[in-house]
């Protein structure tokens, strides 16, 4: 399994560990209800969109004999970026909304979309038909 | 990989990179005070990311991997697969553009109809194949 792969799939689980952490919290708590939007892009973001970034880059078909797994240096970007602006909107939308957070919250949904935007041009010559 | 297996999965990756402009424009817009209508978009946002990218690029992602048949189509015919494509993706259009005009229940629902009839579809060619390796035909 490539280093990448490796890296999305651990952040991937701890990610999950949080988000459910959270939801137990939810459950138990009224006071973390708030959490809400945290927890969904936890599980929905941080695990599972981030567990098919790592295994897509890992098993999907080659790009070339040359890079079969496309350019290394983006996919760490996207790792970087991905995680960067989600943990960014975890740290932030629950504890800063209002006092001057917003700015944040925008930068972690540009970090998101960065990431969103560079795995499709990644991974997208990878789902040719053969 | 087969070629259905392809647009599903670039099918999915548009709707990704779509889902995520549009929850990236509401985070921007909430820290500049704009006002927009927050609940119907939030729910295209949901629409296009969990049906749109997950669940279509994990039917694209089945498609592929599931044990195809020993004998006649491979990973069976192609009809049930189109189809899911064409509903899953009409469906979400739909449920999206519903979920953007104010009272347009009706649109939602035939896009949600849709997805189901995708769904539908999807399962009529992976249960076939969803089988230890070796058995059947």
């Amino acid at each position: 399994m490539p280093t990448l792969t490796r890296w999305f799939l651990r952040l991937g689980l701890l990610y999950l560990l949080a988000g459910l952490t959270v939801g137990v919290g939810m459950a138990f708590r009224v006071e973390w209800m708030p959490l809400r939007p945290v927890y969904l892009h936890l599980l929905l973001v941080g695990w599972i969109t981030q567990l098919i970034f790592g295994v897509a880059h890992w098993m999907f078909p080659r790009a070339s004999r040359e890079q079969p797994r496309g350019r290394e240096a983006r996919g760490w970007t996207i790792l970087g970026l991905l995680n960067a602006g989600l943990l960014l909107r975890v740290l932030v939308e629950p504890f800063a909304p209002d006092a001057g957070g917003g700015w944040l919250l925008a930068l972690s949904g540009a970090l998101q979309l960065g990431a969103a935007l560079l795995f499709a041009i990644h991974i997208w010559p990878r789902t040719a038909a053969r | 990989m087969p070629v259905w297996s392809m647009r599903l999965q670039r099918s999915a990756l548009i709707h990704l990179v779509m889902g995520a402009t549009l929850g990236a424009w509401l985070l921007a817009a909430g820290s500049t005070g704009l006002t927009l209508p927050y609940d119907r978009l939030m729910a295209a946002h949901g629409e296009l990311l969990l049906v749109g990218w997950l669940l279509q690029f994990t039917m694209g992602v089945a498609y592929w991997m599931l044990p195809k048949h020993a004998a006649g189509d491979s990973r069976g015919p192609a009809g049930p697969i189109a189809a899911a494509w064409l509903l899953l993706n009409g469906g979400v259009l739909l449920a999206v553009v519903g979920q953007t005009i104010d009272g347009a229940t009706g649109i939602v629902a035939a896009g949600r109809l849709a997805e189901a009839g995708a769904l539908a579809a999807f399962a009529a060619n992976a249960w076939p194949r969803i089988k230890p390796f070796g058995a059947g035909r």
